[in-house]
């Protein structure tokens, strides 16, 4: 200790040494220590050290510091220019290589961005609401034929209940979707604008953030005689947000017609929102129209609630369970609450268990584009790994001169990184360039924001990348013995051979997977598109029941008939593709008590049934000519089934309470996706007015059949615009996810061949190189053309052949389990592995076979002339 | 070679330089203008005053034999060359020349 205390401090002496300049440093070194020591004698160890700490920090000045440049650089920062140097030679000197690497990795890196900005933006839906951390949705259980289905549909009366009994739920609202009213005309003296419409609680806009930029948060919607509208809306009705405040508007739906006072207007729902609404009316309004159908047994509206903060959701949920049960003794269901934002993500549930949704795609693309990368990155390693005897000069003179391993290893290492630098500017240039396409393709409005976290996450990526694909050469390079190296021995150990086979079969195993998952993903789409979902939905339009049309729907109707181009007319108050409403009110003989079942409810129009083509297996549809015709069922052969009646037809079942006698069997039919297996359903007549309006028309001369509907709609409505949508087209809306899912899979399946290919081609171009002086002989010798094309395709054959092999059970595998979401699928044929591991090899094939080529038919004395 | 200015700090550097003849390194230098001059002189401004008038060529440095006490490290000694010898003598000369331009009357017990 007392040693120590005799000699300057060691850490200002280190200091100086490293900033010294190199010629100044040993006589002002001596100084120091000189005068420390006559200090140190004068005035002890301390003062003398803080002194000796004043000089050094004196010294630090500019023509003192040594200089980073010439002779004098930091080791480092020598190497590091080095090595910057010697991997722009060896880009300049390899450009094939080079570029092989630049398009493979930087279309590899595009693909991973495209998808983590996909991925990002999927994840930020509805979690901008302010109180999202509190927010939750409250869902139901219902227990149904032993079973669990879940849903959002609650009873309207929840929210209130909710928010008065259990203390942890600071607040709740209600509101009922828009889309199951469509879009409602809201008139302003002539003008009428159809527009998404909700009827939501006094406190919607406390719990959601959309931000009002007129009126009240709290009091917006207090009054039933208000509606809140957004700014496009208000901008095109009274052309401005401030003009509109106070005004009075008309709104209609079905056979209602009500005027309101705008009292708020809020902003745009910003494009996170799945909440998708032009204008909200007061619950109250929607109340009124539902008569008494405001029961805990009817399930007729949406609830949301905010929790306390740290309210833990399992004991709210266990709380939640029975509290319907509580108010209804015969209630089937289970109520529980469920965080809002993450609705959006993962909506499935699979008898009471949250089972994936969106997040299974979110997901997927997730793995495709770490896929995609790796494959780039395999690409890279096996390039420099087959140029490593290029490089073993190099590496060993580097060795003999002393280079240490570690210098090599972050040489290699360099390369690969400065390869990854200029691949993601590539790659930026190329999202910048395609995302408008990409956003058209996804329905999305993705913007590139180079902010801090998309830099930092582009950091991730580049060392993720740069590590990946530079860690085996960078390692295998290194390893060089520079004595057998320089004396040209180098042989070629068995595990390299391997790693550059094993990394080959694995990018073509994913190749083949890919395709076959994009064969299989088409088919199955094909398959759902085409499939005879037991009624024609092609040239079947449908258009909402409004206005006067509503009043005067037989009327209406009849003149339709009568147009000519109108094959059949008829209505329903069913939304046919988005689903309908339920009933368990159903009761037949020999019906087990325990169990409840959920049947379809279908109020329908005379010739409904006619109009969208649908069969009937047994008895008759509704008919005019009949009386008492309401009181007549027409059930699906699933109901049927269900229900286990023989010799349905007379036979009587009750619904609600009244006796209802089976005039007819429908031959099974989809409405639904086909994710969904066919539920039991039957069809009654209407009573009141229709919701839609379904026509069936002639296939020829369309467009002058519509401007014939149009003027008959527009006699009855002139104010209104004529929108009618084709059921064929509704019906592909619900496959939306999947045609994103196809598309883009067809996407990544053709870069990952193309990167696989990419890959391919630089290693048979390589060991064409390589046995130039073989191919030469050979052919000096005799061998044809053809010979040595299979000499050196021999290799690369095997290796898709063992690619294939191990791909095809694998694909089984992963399509079957895409598959097994759809209650309804192709089946597997054994043609779409076959197919897709002839492709894949014939692709590889002509990728060798062009390359080797080119050196098979090299006349032998141009590579036998030299040495 | 035209006027020649050096600063009053560096005049000091070489001047003590000239005093110590051949026994001038850098903490003796600091010693001297110590003892002499009553000012403190760090070895930052010492050094980089010495490097300067060398680069200048006023000066000249060559290392010494190395000693235990300075940790082995050798002394670099330094002479004022014959350019250097010049400049002062210049210097010395101006200076002169100004105090005798100075009137005697005003000189007084002043200074």
């Amino acid at each position: 200790m007392s040693e120590e205390q005799q000699s300057p401090p060691e850490f200002w002496l280190k200091f100086f040494l490293w900033f010294c300049r190199r010629d100044c440093v040993e006589d002002i070194e001596g100084d120091l220590i000189e005068r420390y020591e006559l200090r140190r004698v004068k005035v002890g160890h301390k003062i003398a050290a803080q002194l000796f700490r004043n000089d050094v920090l004196k010294l630090f000045r500019p023509s003192m510091i040594k200089n980073f440049e010439g002779n004098q650089k930091l080791n480092q920062y020598g190497m590091l220019k080095h090595n910057l140097l010697v991997s722009f030679r060896s880009f300049l000197r390899y450009k094939t290589a080079f570029l092989i690497n630049l398009i493979g990795l930087s279309t590899g890196l595009a693909c991973a961005l495209f998808i983590y900005l996909w991925v990002q933006d999927e994840y930020a839906v509805d979690k901008f609401h302010v109180l999202d951390e509190q927010l939750y949705q409250v869902m139901l259980h219902h227990e149904e034929s032993g079973a669990l289905n879940t849903g959002t549909d609650t009873p309207g009366l929840l929210a209130e209940a909710l928010e008065e009994e259990i203390p942890e739920i600071t607040s709740a609202v209600q509101s009922t979707p828009s889309f199951w009213f469509g879009k409602m005309p809201l008139t302003l003296e002539n003008k009428t604008i159809k527009a998404d419409g909700q009827f939501v609680g006094a406190k919607y806009f406390e719990l959601f953030s959309f931000p009002l930029i007129h009126g009240n948060a709290g009091e917006v919607l207090k009054d039933k005689k208000s509606i809140a509208i957004s700014e496009s809306l208000a901008k095109s009705l009274f052309d401005s947000p401030e003009a509109a405040m106070g005004q009075t508007l008309n709104w209609s739906l079905f056979e209602f017609n009500e005027v309101f006072q705008v009292s708020g207007v809020f902003a745009d729902l910003p494009p996170h929102s799945t909440e998708n609404f032009d204008f909200l009316l007061s619950f109250d309004v929607f109340e009124d129209m539902v008569g008494g159908g405001i029961q805990w047994g009817n399930y007729n509206a949406h609830t949301f609630i905010t929790a306390a903060d740290g309210t833990d959701l399992d004991l709210l949920n266990e709380k939640l369970a029975g509290f319907i049960k509580g108010k209804r003794e015969s209630s089937n269901v289970i109520v529980f609450a469920r965080k809002y934002s993450d609705g959006y993500l993962n909506s499935a549930y699979e008898n009471g268990h949250q089972s994936g949704g969106r997040i299974e795609y979110v997901q997927l693309f997730t793995a495709i584009s770490i896929f995609i990368l790796l494959i780039a990155c395999i690409n890279f390693m096996n390039l420099s790994t087959a140029k490593a005897s290029r490089k073993t000069k190099e590496v060993g003179v580097k060795k003999a001169i002393g280079a240490s391993r570690s210098a090599l290893i972050i040489q290699f290492m360099s390369e690969s990184f400065i390869m990854t630098l200029i691949s993601i500017v590539v790659a930026l240039g190329l999202v910048l360039l395609l995302l408008p396409q990409f956003n058209l393709l996804t329905g999305k409005a993705i913007q590139l924001f180079l902010d801090g976290q998309l830099l930092l996450n582009l950091a991730i990526i580049l060392l993720f990348t740069g590590f990946v694909a530079g860690s085996y050469p960078a390692l295998y390079l290194s390893k060089f013995r520079p004595a057998e190296v320089l004396k040209g021995q180098l042989r070629s150990s068995v595990g390299e051979f391997w790693v550059r086979k094993g990394l080959v079969v694995f990018q073509f195993t994913l190749s083949v997977v890919l395709i076959v998952a994009v064969m299989v993903v088409h088919q199955q789409i094909q398959f759902v598109q085409n499939k005879n979902l037991g009624y024609q939905k092609e040239n079947v339009i449908l258009f909402p029941n409004e206005g006067k049309i509503a009043e005067k729907q037989d009327d209406f109707i009849a003149r339709l008939k009568n147009t000519p181009g109108v094959i059949n007319v008829s209505g329903t108050s069913h939304t046919i593709v988005n689903g309908g409403s339920y009933t368990t009110g159903v009761s037949w003989e020999g019906q087990n008590p325990d169990v409840q079942t959920r049947f379809g409810n279908m109020s329908v129009h005379y010739d409904f049934l006619e109009t969208l083509g649908m069969e009937l297996i047994e008895g008759r549809a509704f008919s005019k000519d009949l009386n008492s015709e309401h009181e007549k069922l027409i059930f699906n052969e699933t109901a049927i089934r269900l229900m286990g009646i023989t010799d349905p037809i007379g036979k009587k079942v009750n619904l609600w309470g009244d006796d209802r006698e089976i005039i007819g069997v429908a031959k099974d039919f989809h409405f639904e996706s086909l994710h969904e297996p066919i539920t039991p359903l039957f069809f009654k007549l209407l009573s009141g007015p229709a919701q839609t309006i379904v026509a069936r028309i002639a296939p020829q001369n369309q467009f002058e059949t519509f401007e014939r509907i149009e003027s008959v709609f527009q006699e009855y409505n002139p104010s209104f615009n004529f929108n009618f949508q084709f059921l064929d087209a509704e019906y592909e809306k619900q496959y939306a996810a999947e045609n994103v899912v196809a598309v883009l899979s067809r996407y990544f399946a053709g870069i990952t061949i193309l990167i696989s290919c990419l890959g391919l081609f630089g290693l048979a171009s390589f060991t064409a190189e390589r046995r130039f002086k073989e191919i030469g002989i050979r052919k000096a010798l005799g061998a044809t053309s053809f010979s040595i094309v299979k000499l050196l395709s021999a290799d690369f054959n095997k290796m898709i052949a063992i690619a294939v092999f191990i791909a095809l059970p694998l694909s089984y595998y992963l399509v079957n389990l895409w598959l097994e979401g759809f209650a309804y699928t192709i089946n597997l044929a054994w043609y779409y592995f076959i197919a897709a591991g002839l492709s894949s090899l014939f692709i590889a094939w002509l990728t060798v076979a062009l390359q080797t080529m080119k050196a098979a038919k090299l006349n032998p004395v141009q590579s036998l002339r030299s040495e | 070679m035209g006027k020649t200015y050096i600063g009053e700090f560096e005049e000091i550097v070489m001047l003590t330089v000239a005093i110590l003849s051949g026994e001038a390194y850098g903490v003796a230098i600091i010693e001297e203008m110590e003892a002499r001059l009553n000012r403190a002189v760090s070895i930052g401004s010492l050094q980089t005053v010495l490097r300067r008038l060398e680069e200048k060529g006023y000066l000249s440095s060559e290392f010494g034999a190395a000693t235990k006490m300075r940790g082995g490290k050798r002394k670099r000694f330094y002479q004022v060359t014959p350019i250097g010898k010049k400049v002062l003598d210049e210097t010395k000369e101006q200076r002169m020349g100004l105090w005798n331009a100075i009137p005697s009357q005003s000189t007084g017990n002043s200074i």
